[in-house]
């Protein structure tokens, strides 16, 4: 119990999905930092890598992907990519704790949750199953649920807020300080979405963890996160504090995210969406930049370089326009 | 479990109806097919040169007893009859019940059906669970190749192929009926021995031809549980393989339940060409037997045996379900 959040670092991380055409990039030398205590989270459009990377946390990539290249160390567990067998079982659900897709099925339908409690219970060796049982209606409790009931009902009998905290309690429960949360509030209506959002920021301090929140919803981030990293094609294009890059985007592709956002007040037809579509694991290009297809401030180095993420404050981003502006 | 008892009452109810309208049904349907036995018996000693008050004596001698009365007389007495569990007397067997009948052909026809589904159910599933985990190796393709092939083959050519082999080519299996005559029926050694070697062949063959189909089946399911995100949930959670796979197995088998209730519904028609090749006095033969000979009673009785089978297996099928599937036996639950 005296174990503390854990700092994350990923360093040149690439994950390739083999395809007819060859093994193709679906992550591509992205490197990150999660610091102790931290919640940060990544957006982007869907194929953008960002679910690719999340699983990369533990080391749970799906064939026919692979991790091809670089590192995700971990504050007590080491390099996860070196982990296999025994040792990357019980890595995950006690170390890292993961949350899926509120409208994802992530239950067995056939179990009740206190069962399936009692399955994670026994595959990760706890010997005081009574004190899972507590531990787990604590934390029901501390959600707003009734622990007792929900741990007697079947998936089928809870509703996609109660299934997404039966989640979080699932990926809390054998003391994991490292959380991953991939879409936590997708496919849930707005004042649920507000609820599981302050449940996510409260356990996260309450407990003392580190926290990685994935999503396409900007909105979701600017409530939780610290600290913000946008991902386009595979690439990591801009990361830094949460404010600083909602207040002043730098990357072209970030300031396309933020200026497609409907605002509350004032005209609707200010939001503009970014023109063109996202790249697919196919169509991403493999020299260059992954973005100047779609991208205004596009020069001509864009079509043979890839953009190097260059440090601007305490943020970094990944443009050879906004490089050639720090130098004029 | 009051749930289930509620269903269980309902679905009896249900079943007995259902049975009741299908025994009116086969009566008028089998009573309006042209042809009469008894009268066609009475015509032919006319034809003898018999006077025709002689001819009936002789055909009532024959046949044990005289089918008269208006048919709704006749539709009247069978359903009362029913009742006691009375289907009337077979004139091809002369004028012995009709469920007695029924009931000795009936030991012939379940008992190597029911070993036959049996073990191609438990075979498939477990090859059926190695066909899909490895689907993308050798020994997947291998086995989905013959569930396929096993699939597509008769069960009546398998049946003449086995016999072929086992009992001509190299004869070290019988062929020649469900047992050994020379054996006195009961709890002997000699007489269960001999029912065992006989039932080696007829069992083999409901084995292979189900088989395939169980395998099949069950691939697929295993493959979309594969895909389920629980499945992947579990995996990230840490959970041992070993519970995984249980999760994925009891998920996987739930659809074929349905199916092997089915086919247990329908084990006691379906078997008429084994019966033919491997020389098994069951049910199909009898049904066969009672169309050529018009034996109105025995027909009658024969469908409404298989009726109520496929009734009573399905009434199993669906209580099994509210007592394994959650989803199933709630649907009453919440809004009570």
């Amino acid at each position: 119990m005296t174990k503390q959040a854990p700092g994350v670092r990923i360093d040149g991380l690439t994950v390739v999905y083999k395809t007819p055409a060859g093994e193709l990039p679906a992550v591509r030398g992205v490197s990150l930092e999660l610091p102790p205590g931290s919640i940060t989270g990544i957006v982007g459009e869907s194929g953008s890598g960002k679910s690719t990377l999340a699983l990369s946390l533990l080391n749970a990539v799906q064939p026919p992907g692979r991790i091809s290249a670089g590192s995700v160390d971990i504050d007590g567990l080491g390099d996860v990519v070196g982990l296999a067998g025994e040792q990357l079982r019980k890595a995950r659900g006690r170390h890292i704790g993961y949350v899926f897709q509120a409208a994802q099925n992530s239950l067995n339908p056939l179990k009740t949750v206190g069962k399936q409690l009692l399955d994670l219970g026994r595959s990760h060796g706890v010997e005081d199953l009574r004190g899972l049982v507590r531990e787990a209606k604590d934390l029901l409790g501390r959600m707003g649920l009734d622990g007792a009931r929900v741990l007697d009902s079947h998936q089928h009998e809870l509703s996609g807020g109660m299934r997404q905290r039966v989640g979080i309690m699932l990926a809390l429960v054998l003391n994991a300080h490292l959380v991953v949360l991939d879409e936590p509030t997708t496919a849930l209506d707005m004042i649920t979405q507000a609820n599981i959002l302050k449940i996510v920021r409260e356990v996260h301090d309450e407990r003392g963890l580190t926290t990685l929140v994935i999503t396409h919803d900007i909105g979701v981030v600017a409530e939780v996160a610290d600290r913000l990293a946008v991902m386009y094609g595979g690439r990591l294009v801009e990361q830094g504090p949460t404010r600083e890059v909602l207040a002043s985007p730098e990357h072209p592709y970030t300031r396309g995210l933020i200026r497609a956002i409907p605002r509350l007040v004032g005209d609707i037809d200010e939001a503009q969406a970014l023109p063109g579509r996202p790249p697919t694991l196919a169509t991403v290009p493999k020299r260059g930049c992954v973005f100047r297809e779609r991208c205004a401030l596009r020069m001509d180095v864009c079509d043979d370089v890839d953009p190097e993420a260059i440090l601007r404050g305490r943020r970094t981003v990944a443009c050879h326009a906004v490089a050639v502006k720090e130098h004029a | 479990m009051t749930i289930i008892a509620r269903r269980l009452v309902g679905h009896l109810a249900r079943g007995i109806v259902m049975i009741l309208v299908v025994a009116t049904i086969s009566f008028f349907i089998v009573r309006s097919i042209p042809g009469d036995p008894v009268a066609a018996n009475v015509q032919k000693l006319i034809e003898q040169g018999m006077a025709p008050q002689a001819a009936e004596q002789a055909t009532r001698v024959l046949y044990g007893f005289q089918p008269s009365g208006s048919l709704w007389h006749q539709y009247t007495d069978y359903m009362l009859g029913l009742l006691h569990f009375n289907l009337g007397q077979s004139v091809t067997h002369a004028g012995a019940p009709v469920t007695g009948v029924l009931l000795e052909a009936a030991k012939w026809t379940v008992l190597p059906v029911l070993a036959g589904t049996v073990l191609s159910f438990l075979v498939g599933i477990v090859m059926g669970v190695y066909a899909a985990i490895r689907r993308n190796g050798k020994l997947g393709d291998l086995l989905a190749i013959s569930g396929s092939l096993l699939h597509g083959v008769p069960q009546y050519v398998l049946g003449l192929l086995l016999s072929a082999i086992f009992a001509t080519l190299i004869p070290i299996l019988p062929a020649d009926g469900p047992v050994d005559i020379l054996f006195d029926p009961g709890f002997n050694a000699g007489y269960l021995g001999s029912l065992v070697q006989h039932a080696v062949l007829p069992v083999a063959t409901y084995a292979l031809a189900a088989y395939g189909g169980w395998i099949l089946a069950m691939k697929s399911s295993v493959v979309t549980v594969l895909g389920d995100d629980f499945i992947l949930a579990a995996e990230l959670r840490g959970m041992k393989r070993s519970i995984i796979f249980r999760y994925i197995a009891r998920n996987a088998i739930l659809p074929l339940f349905t199916i092997l209730a089915l086919s247990l519904g329908l084990l006691l028609g379906g078997a008429v060409f084994i019966e033919r090749i491997f020389n098994y006095p069951g049910l199909g033969l009898l049904l066969i037997e009672s169309i050529t000979m018009r034996d109105y009673a025995l027909m009658g009785g024969a469908f409404l045996l298989i009726t109520a089978s496929i009734i009573v297996a399905n009434i199993v099928a669906d209580l099994f379900y509210s007592v394994i599937d959650p989803r199933v036996r709630s649907g009453e639950e919440v809004s009570a």
